[in-house]
């Protein structure tokens, strides 16, 4: 056996060496790091335009200020700033990536592609695009009265402001899009409102990176009930009743005949009733409500099968029907001519603390 | 006088030392010993009875002599130093120039049993061992009654005895590891120990370890679970503490008394003490690194909060950090110091400094404040002081290597002192193992 | 002494630490569709190959490799250790190098590479100094502490999968099994070659159940398919294929709203990290074990001087290519100690009991 005399001395040295060794790069403290949370991207002819939000660690309340510069490339412009500021840009925290709308709309692959690359931002980063131009937003983000410094952060944070009828998407979703034959993604688009601080204006379709159409609210959730996300999503059915939903399941048929591809899709809603307006039955309620969700995802399909964008990703349960060289044309040679056939199946669950009319 | 041919020289000078004359039976008898050892009229009654339950006329004078103690055979001045130095007398029967070792009625200069002073039992025997070994083997044989426990005693020491003595139990104790403790020992009687640093030696054990390898109690209860886990007890005299050997790793985690409560409440305590162990030697470390390296791994609004709390901080985390460190540990140095009465004095100013002033003053984050109260408080649920020292210890090891290393220096660390900790081995049985009766290990 | 719980840990640990990094970026690689055929084939060699070689060293009561295969001369012991020597020397120089440039690329952008490979390597050597039986009892105590933190993160990774990207199970190129050819999944092989050496290193210290060790070799399995297939259903294979290290980016995704930490995908790799420091400390354990076959010199020296010249020669590395061409040039050497040394015991031993009897 390998014995040695005296480990404690030899530990001791070591860490003497160690700590004589790696003293001498730098690691800066939190509070010499500047951390933004949120970054603002727009492209105006090659040029990058950035705005970082930055809480402003100084006083008792949270306070923040609103950097910005422009440059050839991301990373460039990062450098810039943090030459400019008394502290080091950290951009490891950074909570929302809002990308202008124009920008958004000539394509976002290599920002995407090269903020997965640099570790320096998390993949976890929400990804909004800004519907006015990033100068007004952030100007309006900067009022006195705003100065919550995380309120966009929480806009999207599902323990927080987050709704079904906004979209959720991150960095590592986009790239997942970008790259994937059969996935596409969805990216809620925000402007400023003077009383609540944020507006939400539905969601963009993005088509590998780059903008191509845009939706509803009503639409999103529309989404993220085929998504399986739509839990507390509320519709407003009609003019009788106001609905909450408490659960959905889904399940898909595909069956692949030639080149035809066929869908069938089951959507089963678990809802509760919240509001009525005049004393609408339950049942007429429940069938009002099928043909609403008919009638407006048959519509959100068309349009999508339109734009060639597989937000839904319906392509996903092909994967066994078509081969993997055939897959990769999903988008433009399968998923415009799938004939899609919509069920849904609504439950009333309760009708809240009042009875209601069963027919 | 004859007497004084034998008295060595020192000896009279001493104005503790006495020479008391007086008569037993027809013969007269010179007694000596140290007045501050002797009970001298108690001693001096019961001579007397024993003198008239024989007299010099029923029996020879040989007899009556012994009937007192031991003769000293060729008694020079070195027995005569040594056997009134133990405490006992000598009578001296000058008629036939004879020295006998008489046992006296000592005076009590050991205090009577107590409740324990260091270690708390909330349920449990709460009498603790005192400084008189007889009386500590006494009451270890009162809760290990049986008839497998063997007493071994030595007298060490070169010029001046000291008793040890060695309890284990024949039908549990490891006999290689009976053999090495006793071998050790053996070898080594002409050693002088007064201390436990000094036993450590004699026993073997390496100068520079930053684990005390006998775990020492102050309770018989828990002298007797170490007996009957086939651990060796080491009884030192005027030591009034039970060194149990090998110390184990889970010793820090159990004690005898958990078993006074329900199982499943015994199993909580002892994972309790294990987070809390954990606790103490991560979560300074564990700031440093979160604060200073890696911030990402923080949660934005924590570290916000962080930032914000020490904007005006003018040192890094980790000297922030081993300041305040270094005065909670000057503090708990200092408690143990102060008398009883001066002690709350102590908590207050250390309350004060560590509390909201220092924070205000902007020497520390208010979050390190939390942090340290928290170590502090974690760094005591392990079982015996001696280890919880040990535990003081690495946790600066980590701390430096997270403020080189961040999270990762903070892992490594953990490797080091889990490597360090199973590389230390007493007796041939590791530190780490749950140690099973005879030769029955597992760890 | 019976220490097969102790022997499972290193076991497990030492192979876990090797997983989740290069692994899953070989696999992906090797094939698009049925990425479970190729970690099936790659772990089913893996067990024929641990069985054999225990089988083996079973023939040496009391032995171990060096010992062993000593006993049919010291000619052809020096012939067939040499090879593995030189293997265990690449080994250690591809795990420090790799591994620090993996957290430099990871964790710590800004500490310098020769930071962090003077730390890997100075506890690995402070370990290995330290002998065997130490580095077991290691063992457990790591597996105690930081397995259940890695149960935890592991069974959150699932937060994001889409199971339909499992599908297709099978492809026709795939059944073919033309990737046992590829480049990849020869380099995958690193992950189950790696650790098993040391189960014949061991027996004079102290007995294992080898049939204990087979067993829990049933616990890897779950994980190499993990390590491959978390990663895939959560991005797809298009997109997995573009990450360097696609099991790092999967964690990352993971977000745990109730928790204290952004990112406890850290947590998670570092733990891994720390495997592999305990992987390295017993590979060069078995280094010095070799050495002193021919060289008697006392640990004490041989392996710091050993940890330096490991460090000088990682120090000489400039870029991650060499890195993956001194892992490729490995694979022979792998091939070697996985066909010949198993085989090269049972053949050694079966003449050794012959002569006994």
């Amino acid at each position: 056996m390998l014995r040695f005399g005296k480990p404690a001395i030899r530990a001791a040295a070591m860490l003497i060496l160690a700590a004589l060794l790696s003293g001498c790069w730098d690691t800066k403290d939190i509070n010499h790091r500047v951390l933004p949370v949120v970054m603002g991207l727009s492209k105006v002819d090659g040029n990058y335009n950035m705005f970082l939000q930055i809480p402003e660690p100084t006083s008792d309340d949270s306070k923040m200020r609103i950097v910005s510069d422009s440059g050839e490339t991301v990373s460039d412009i990062v450098d810039k700033i943090s030459m400019n500021l008394e502290s080091q840009i950290d951009l490891l925290h950074l909570k929302v990536l809002l990308i202008d709308r124009k920008y958004a709309e000539e394509g976002i692959n290599d920002s995407i592609t090269s903020f997965i690359r640099a570790q320096d931002i998390s993949p976890k980063t929400m990804v909004v695009i800004c519907d006015e131009p990033l100068d007004r937003f952030f100007d309006a983000m900067s009022k006195p009265d705003n100065q919550e410094s995380t309120t966009l952060v929480h806009f999207f944070e599902k323990n927080a402001g987050w709704n079904p009828q906004v979209a959720q998407t991150r960095i590592w979703q986009m790239f997942r899009s970008i790259h994937s034959y059969t996935n596409d993604t969805m990216v809620p688009i925000i402007r400023s409102d003077d009383s609540t601080v944020i507006q939400s204006r539905g969601s963009a379709i993005i088509r590998n990176g780059r903008m191509v159409d845009r939706i509803t609210p009503d639409d999103t959730l529309m989404i993220n009930i085929f998504n399986g996300h739509s839990a507390q999503g509320k519709i407003e059915v009609m003019d009788h009743a106001n609905v909450e939903i408490v659960s959905n399941a889904i399940s898909h048929k595909s069956r692949v005949a030639g080149n035809q591809t066929f869908l069938e899709c089951h959507v089963r809603l678990k809802v509760t009733i919240l509001e009525t307006k005049g004393e609408p039955s339950v049942a007429q309620v429940k069938w009002e409500l099928e043909d609403l969700l008919r009638k407006r995802s048959e519509a959100l399909l068309a349009k999508l099968q339109k734009r060639k964008a597989d937000i839904v990703a319906f392509g996903q349960h092909f994967r066994t029907k078509i081969p993997r060289d055939q897959l990769a044309k999903w988008r433009t040679d399968y998923f415009p001519y799938t004939d899609i056939n919509l069920q849904f199946q609504v439950i009333v669950q309760n009708e809240g603390n009042l009875k209601m009319r069963k027919h | 006088m004859l007497l004084d041919r034998y008295i060595p020289p020192p000896l009279k000078e001493d104005s503790d030392f006495f020479i008391r004359k007086t008569r037993l039976s027809q013969l007269s008898v010179n007694i000596i010993g140290y007045t501050s050892l002797i009970d001298l009229p108690r001693t001096l009654e019961l001579l007397h009875k024993q003198a008239e339950s024989g007299t010099v006329a029923d029996l020879n004078a040989e007899a009556f002599m012994e009937s007192f103690g031991k003769p000293v055979k060729a008694p020079d001045e070195s027995t005569i130093m040594t056997t009134v130095t133990r405490g006992d007398i000598l009578l001296y029967f000058s008629e036939h120039d004879a020295f006998i070792s008489v046992t006296p009625v000592p005076k009590v200069l050991t205090r009577s049993i107590e409740a324990p002073t260091t270690e708390n039992v909330l349920r449990g025997a709460i009498s603790s061992l005192v400084e008189d070994i007889e009386t500590n083997i006494g009451m270890i044989k009162k809760h290990a009654a049986t008839q497998q426990l063997r007493v071994k005693s030595y007298s060490i020491g070169d010029r001046e005895g000291k008793r040890l003595s060695l309890l284990y139990r024949e039908d549990k104790l490891d006999l290689a590891l009976l053999r090495a403790i006793t071998g050790k020992i053996e070898s080594r009687l002409d050693w002088d120990v007064k201390n436990l640093q000094q036993l450590s030696d004699m026993l073997g054990f390496s100068r520079w370890s930053f684990v005390t390898r006998f775990n020492s109690t102050e309770l018989p209860q828990e002298a007797e679970r170490g007996l009957s886990q086939g651990k060796a007890i080491l009884l030192l005299d005027r030591m009034p503490f039970a060194l149990v050997v090998p110390s184990l790793l889970w010793d820090l985690f159990a004690v005898d008394n958990d078993h006074n409560f329900p199982v499943l409440l015994m199993y909580l305590v002892r994972l309790l003490r294990i987070v809390g162990v954990l606790t103490n030697m991560i979560v300074p470390g564990l700031y440093v690194a979160l604060v200073s390296v890696n911030p990402d791994v923080l949660r934005i609004e924590l570290a916000l909060s962080i930032a914000r709390s020490r904007v005006d901080v003018p040192y890094p985390a980790i000297v922030e950090t081993l300041l305040l460190l270094i005065i909670l540990e000057l503090i708990l140095e200092a408690s143990i110091r102060l008398p009883k009465s001066i002690g709350p004095t102590l908590t207050m100013v250390g309350g004060i400094i560590l509390g909201q002033a220092v924070v205000s003053a902007k020497l520390v984050s208010n979050l390190l404040i939390i942090i340290l109260a928290a170590t502090t408080i974690s760094s005591s649920t392990v079982v015996g002081f001696q280890n919880s020292i040990s535990i003081r210890v690495f946790k600066y090891l980590i701390l430096l290597l997270s403020a080189f290393y961040g999270v990762l220096g903070l892992l490594s660390g953990l490797v080091i002192i889990c490597a360090y900790l199973a590389s230390i081995t007493s007796f041939g049985i590791p530190y780490l193992h749950f140690y099973k009766p005879k030769g029955d290990s597992r760890g | 002494m019976d220490k097969t719980l102790q022997t499972v840990s290193l076991y497990l640990l030492s192979h876990m630490g090797l997983i989740f990094f290069l692994y899953p970026t070989d696999i992906i690689e090797s094939v698009n569709i049925g990425h479970w055929l190729p970690i099936l084939t790659g772990f089913a060699i893996h067990l024929a190959v641990i069985a054999m070689y225990m089988k083996g060293m079973s023939y040496f009561p009391r032995m171990d490799l060096v010992d062993g295969l000593r006993t049919a001369g010291n000619a052809v012991a020096i012939v067939l250790l040499l090879p593995v020597a030189a293997y265990l020397v690449m080994i250690c120089v591809i795990t420090i190098r790799a591994y620090s440039e993996v957290v430099t690329i990871v964790f710590l952008s800004s500490t310098p590479l020769w930071a962090i490979m003077a730390l890997l390597l100075s506890i690995s050597t402070y370990v290995a100094m330290l002998g065997i039986e130490a580095i077991f009892r290691t063992a457990l105590l790591l597996f105690v502490l930081f397995i259940p933190l890695t149960v935890f993160i592991l069974s959150y990774a699932f937060q994001n999968v889409d199971w339909l990207y499992a599908l297709p199970v099978m492809d026709t190129h795939t059944a073919t099994f033309a990737f046992v050819q590829e480049r990849s999944f020869l380099l995958s092989l690193f992950a189950f070659s790696g650790g098993f050496l040391f189960l014949g290193f061991v027996q004079p210290h102290f007995r294992y159940k080898s049939r204990s060790i087979l067993w829990s070799s049933l616990i890897l399995l779950p994980l190499f398919l993990l390590s491959v297939y978390l990663p895939v259903l959560t991005f797809g294979q298009n997109t997995a294929e573009k990450f360097q290290f696609p099991f790092i980016m999967t964690v990352d995704t993971i977000s745990i709203d109730w928790l204290m930490f952004d990112r406890i995908s850290m947590f998670f790799l570092l733990s891994m990290i720390t495997f592999v420091i305990l992987f390295l400390a017993t590979v060069m354990w078995k280094l010095i074990r070799i050495i002193r076959f021919k060289w008697n010199a006392k640990p004490a020296v041989l392996i710091p001087a050993l940890s330096v010249a490991l460090f000088v020669t990682c120090m000489n590395i400039p870029d991650w290519k060499h890195v993956s061409d001194l892992l490729w040039w490995n694979t022979f050497f792998r091939i070697y100690v996985m066909v010949i040394i198993p085989a090269a015991t049972i053949v050694i031993g079966v003449r050794y009991r012959k002569r006994r009897v």
